[in-house]
């Protein structure tokens, strides 16, 4: 092994973490307010196909990035609206968004692209690199810290996560709940929206219709890992990045191959997903009232 | 004075009549930014597949899978879970169905053996999930998006390496004709997977109403804590709920390789299989989690499919459309009162 | 010398939305600078009165004015902005933030200084630790934070829940110094209560509210124990129900030493025993939150005991489960029939087989129901015990809180049980279906049955009891039979006296 090797090994996987990252960032602020988005894989591909179709329309990744984020910020508005004031089922309303996303951008890349499935970008058209680093991957660390000491460190932070864990505490000292719950999952929408334009224009320079492949289960699941801390999410999604990677890699060892059908790799990140998250039991600890929409009287 | 009950179950048609209408306007809404004509889309989408005999034909076809994964789905929420897991539950079943056109064994075997192998293959995959969540307190969202990817992947792979077809790469081996579901109608597609899809819907009425361990799924799903003064085992529940999800879609599987005219087998990427567990979600929601709903849902949504083909050729939308139009209403019934909500914005007095 | 009302409250009354009425036109004053003690039974509405004034709550009609000015809350930070502040009786904290967070939150970065509310701590004598985590705390410590959080943010009117249901006697001394001070820094509480034995020591004046009206407005310097006693539990009551003489028989239930934690992880049982004989009713009495419902839970397998033992029919049976109890003879009447005892959403049917659903009677070998013994059964229940339903398989929640409760008493006595565990069995019923259910209780008793009866209705408990025994903060303050029982003794043991002390105050 030399240092070319490790480093590519660890761009790839900063590469692999990124998009969960961000979107686990975003997850754990929308979560310790006290609303659950399952949605984030959909909201990840949404953002992802509206990234490409802006870089592409205006040749711009700039642009592409914004779209992302633009995105990715009215869906979560939309579910944080529909979670705090009207009371949803926030897994039903998470589900929909899944099943409205796959079914969208498979139909948008017929639509805008007229091509089926697939789409590819010219590599100019991605978001330059900083020796060989994505600026996004870069931020998304700074984000984690940033979120971080938002939640930890100041008022607003404690305001959050005390509708998380006891939103009659919260009422009780004038914190507007439904207001605050609306606005912390716009955020996890944004983040999750750049994880989208990452993965598009930034990582892959494509979009395919499966482009999210269970990342934004794998967010949560990563959520759930950092007991709710955004430093610790940088470590899981690390972690499960790695294990992306790890699968990519197992296929070129030469005597695997030909033991072990290829595409049998292709569950290392799921398999270790699960593998962690059930020894989480006990060990993690959700906001009290997450996922539960706050009632009064 | 309507007796309660019937007035809740009209309350609860009408509210999602306004949430499947809500969905297809914004889908239409999506569909003119698209540059499509959705007046002619929807059109095309469901006259043919309910007024023509071949598409009515293809719309029970089509509905077949959908019934059973939307038990699998229905039977969790009626015990308080999110079981979503139908997808990968049903590629493990059809896997179990289809290893039996590379096996030889006597003809009146086959379709007894596909059959056990799917539910069992089905019943295995779902009680991974329900062991994880009843033993380690695994959120069971996560748990079967993660199972549902690995088989998949599993099954891909089998694709690929131990049951390809060798005359044709785009799909597994077939399994033989003494294998295969005796079609209803010639030349559609329809088979007696749609006797036997309905046959298991009755049968989940019939445990979930008639029989001990359904009362235990259902109280559970009502009340836990009053479930537990009664001395019903909850963890027990969330077991029978995976099981007996798993062997719906497993089944769901076998359906869709012993009964699905030309190939009887599994194709290139799961691609006939991928995504039927998901049209069982909206069909399980759409019927309120109910077998009776769930039929006529299955129906709807049966014959979108059907006519999806029709809205891509002559209306040229893409027929992904109609999975959108699903995702839209689903968040549209995940608001409570929708039609309480509605109707004080339109009419004002009720 | 007559101050200012700071508060003043007229008409007040509060139905809730599932029709029960908890206040019927109650008016309250609340001088500036004193202590007013808010005394009455459960169910009486004190916690509700004040939720109102706290902004908790709306009224359903009535008039709350503040300094004389006419004021709607609609949320409890309108009632914060004018100075009025409520802890509640298990205080509103975020478990996870430490106490100055707690403290804090809500306010913004300007407000936040960590000077001032050192001087406030000096200046009220209430100290805490700034660091220290709130679950970590006791829940003496817990209050002092709510507290401070109100006073941080200037309430002239603090308004305290039951503050000492949690508190040791050191906290309690404590406490009553720190109100002290603050009464006489111009501040004004309220303090609610059931316990006649603080009321007295700290308030200036009482105001004792009894089943949704006032009883009495006193001073506190001109009243005493015996007065009080009466204003919150009422006349004497005349035994309705003619008990037959029974002779009890052999234990069924012991309970040795049973010490049991609540869900804070404090104690809530602190070393009880008991027997409940065939043929006999034994009455627990006392305001809710002492115990009780720990002590039921325990008993039925459905709580955790840490230290003692429970016996039943000669077993040890702590720590069994639920359905093991139930095969050996124990039914429970649960005391919220809603959450616990039915499962509303079924059928009629339905619920009159829950915790029989496996029997033979009703499930066949392949565990298929036999429909028509169900609705046999259930009919047999409806009529046995007049319950008025309408279509079997309506839903249960379409059956009037009285034949609910029938219901449950149906399915669980038919299940021929040697023990029966009622906690607040006629809690919300109508006058009917109280009665129905309180000589049902007693012919179950005259035919040999034992009876645990739980109950904060110091009428049910009289009426029906043969030993009663009065539950406070976790312990039995004393057992005493009967005949010898009458309102005054009891009122004196719910306030925390015991009947040694109780007894010695026969004569003024």
């Amino acid at each position: 092994m030399n240092w070319s090797m490790i480093w590519q090994l660890f761009v790839q996987t900063l590469n692999a973490s990124t998009p969960l990252l961000l979107a686990a960032t975003g997850e754990i602020i929308g979560e310790s307010a006290g609303i659950a988005n399952i949605g984030l894989e959909g909201i990840m591909l949404i953002s992802a196909f509206m990234a490409v179709y802006a870089d592409s329309a205006f040749a711009n990744p700039l642009l592409g990035v914004l779209a992302g984020l633009a995105t990715g910020l009215l869906l979560g508005v939309v579910h944080g609206y529909i979670s705090a004031y009207m009371k949803g089922n926030q897994i039903v309303t998470g589900t929909g968004v899944n099943l409205f996303a796959a079914g969208f951008v498979a139909y948008s890349i017929i639509a805008f692209f007229h091509v089926a499935g697939y789409y590819t970008i010219d590599l100019s058209l991605t978001v330059p690199k900083i020796y060989g680093v994505s600026p996004i991957s870069i931020s998304s660390l700074i984000i984690a810290v940033l979120a971080y000491y938002l939640l930890f460190k100041t008022q607003i932070g404690l305001s959050i996560r005390a509708c998380g864990e006891n939103p009659e505490a919260a009422d009780s000292v004038g914190v507007r709940v439904e207001l605050v719950q609306t606005l912390t999952s716009s955020i996890a929408g944004l983040l999750t929206g750049l994880a989208g334009a990452f993965l598009s224009i930034d990582w892959n320079a494509s979009i395919t219709k499966q482009m999210s492949a269970g990342r934004g289960f794998i967010a949560l699941a990563t959520v759930n890992f950092a007991n709710w801390n955004p430093l610790l999410g940088i470590a899981g999604s690390f972690l499960f990045g790695f294990f992306w990677v790890l699968g990519e890699w197992i296929k070129n060892i030469g005597w695997l191959k030909q033991l072990i059908p290829v595409d049998l790799f292709n569950t290392i990140p799921y398999l270790a997903t699960l593998v962690v998250v059930a020894g989480l039991i006990g060990r993690s600890r959700p906001p009290k009232y997450v996922g539960v929409p706050y009632k009064r009287e | 004075m309507l007796d309660a009950r019937l007035r809740e179950h009209l309350t609860g048609f009408a509210e999602v009549v306004v949430a499947i209408v809500a969905g297809m306007v914004i889908g239409g809404l999506v569909m003119v930014i698209g540059g499509y004509n959705p007046v002619n889309a929807y059109y095309q989408l469901f006259v043919p597949s309910l007024t023509t005999g071949y598409g009515v034909e293809m719309t029970l076809s089509f509905a077949t899978p959908i019934i059973l994964t939307a038990l699998t789905f229905a039977v969790g929420v009626r015990a308080g879970l999110f079981n979503i897991g139908a997808e990968g539950q049903m590629y493990m079943g059809a896997l179990g169905a289809v290893l039996f056109g590379a096996i030889s064994i006597p003809s009146i075997l086959y379709l007894p053996l596909e059959f056990i192998v799917a539910a069992v293959l089905g019943m295995i995959w779902g009680i991974i999930a329900g062991i994880l969540k009843a033993y380690r307190g695994v959120n069971e969202v996560v748990s079967t998006i993660m199972l549902n990817w690995i088989a998949y992947w599993i099954v891909e792979s089998m694709r690929v390496y131990v049951i390809p077809n060798p005359v044709d790469a785009s799909k597994t081996v077939s399994v033989p004709p003494a294998g295969r579901l005796p079609l209803l109608v010639e030349g559609t597609e329809l088979s007696a997977a749609i006797i036997i899809s309905i046959l298991v819907l009755a049968f989940t009425y019939f445990l979930l109403w008639k029989t001990a361990v359904g009362y235990e799924i259902r109280a559970v799903g009502y009340n836990p804590l009053a479930s537990k003064y009664g001395g019903i085992s909850v963890r027990r529940v969330a077991l029978y709920s995976f099981i007996i999800g798993g062997f719906t879609a497993g089944i769901a599987g076998f359906c869709e390789v012993a009964g699905r005219p030309p190939s009887y087998a599994i194709t290139t990427g799961l691609s006939n299989l991928v995504g039927l567990g998901f049209d069982g979600l909206t069909v399980s929601l759409i019927g309120y989690n109910h077998p009776v709903g769930i039929l006529l849902a299955s129906i709807f949504i049966g014959a979108m499919k059907a006519g999806s083909r029709n809205m891509q050729i002559y209306a040229r939308v893409p027929l992904e459309m109609v999975q959108t139009v699903q995702g839209l209403i689903i968040i549209a019934l995940s608001i409570p009162g929708l039609l309480r909500i509605i109707s004080r914005k339109i009419g004002g007095v009720r | 010398m007559p101050s200012e009302n700071i508060v003043e409250m007229r008409g007040i009354v509060k139905v809730y939305p599932d029709g029960t009425v908890a206040l019927r036109g109650v008016d309250f004053d609340l001088r500036e600078g004193e202590i007013h003690g808010l005394l009455g039974e459960n169910g009486a509405g004190k916690t509700t009165l004040m939720k109102i004034l706290a902004g908790v709550l709306k009224p359903t009609r009535g008039v709350i004015k503040v300094h004389g000015r006419r004021v709607v809350f609609s949320n409890p930070s309108d009632a914060l902005k004018l100075g009025i502040g409520m802890v509640a009786q298990y205080p509103a904290l975020v478990p996870v933030f430490t106490a100055g967070e707690n403290i804090f939150l809500g306010l913004s970065r300007r407000m936040v200084s960590r000077e001032r509310l050192v001087k406030l701590m000096n200046e009220t004598g209430l100290k805490v630790e700034l660091e220290a985590v709130a679950e970590s705390l006791p829940m003496g410590v817990r209050q002092k934070i709510e507290v401070l959080k109100m006073l941080y943010r200037g309430v002239r009117v603090l308004i305290l829940d039951e503050p000492t249901t949690n508190l040791t006697p050191v906290e309690t001394e404590e406490l009553f110094a720190t109100l002290k001070k603050l009464r006489d820094q111009g501040v004004s509480v309220v303090f609610i209560s059931h316990k006649l034995k603080e009321a007295l020591a700290i308030t200036d004046r009482i105001t004792v509210l009894r089943r949704g009206v006032v009883a009495g407005v006193v001073e506190t310097s001109r009243t005493n124990p015996e007065e009080l006693a009466k204003l919150m539990v009422g006349r004497e009551i005349l035994f309705e129900i003619k008990k037959k003489s029974v002779k009890p028989g052999g234990e069924v239930l012991t309970v040795e030493d049973l010490w049991v934690r609540g869900d804070g992880g404090e104690w809530a049982v602190r070393g009880v025993s008991l027997a409940v004989r065939k043929g006999e009713i034994f009455g627990v009495a006392g305001v809710e939150g002492n115990g009780q419902k720990e002590l039921v839970e325990a008993v039925t397998g459905l709580r955790r005991v840490e230290k003692g033992r429970v016996v039943f029919l000669g077993r040890d049976v702590t720590n069994s489960d639920p359905q093991e109890l139930y095969k050996l003879g124990l039914s429970h009447i649960p005391e919220d029939r809603v959450a616990m005892g039915l499962i509303v959403n079924m059928s009629i049917i339905e619920n009159a087989i829950l915790g029989l659903h496996r029997s033979r009677e009703f499930v066949n070998n392949f565990g298929i129901f036999k429909n028509r013994r169900m609705v046999e059964h259930t009919l047999k229940l409806i009529k046995e015990y007049e319950i008025v339903a309408g279509n079997l398989n309506n839903p249960a929640r379409s059956l009037s809180g009285g034949n609910q409760q029938r219901l449950v008493l149906a399915r669980e006595l038919s299940k021929n049980p040697s023990l029966i565990v009622a906690s607040n069995p006629t809690r919300g019923l109508d006058v009917a279906s109280t009665e129905y259910i309180r000589r049902r209780l007693v012919d179950l008793r005259d035919q040999g049955k034992a009876i645990l009866l739980v109950s904060a209705d110091l009428d049910e408990i009289l009426e029906l009891s043969d030993r009663i025994a009065v539950m406070y903060e976790g312990r039995f303050m004393g057992v005493l039979d009967s005949k010898e029982a009458d309102v005054r003794l009891i009122g004196l043991m719910m306030g925390g006296y015991t009947l040694e002390q109780a007894r010695g105050m026969r004569v003024v």
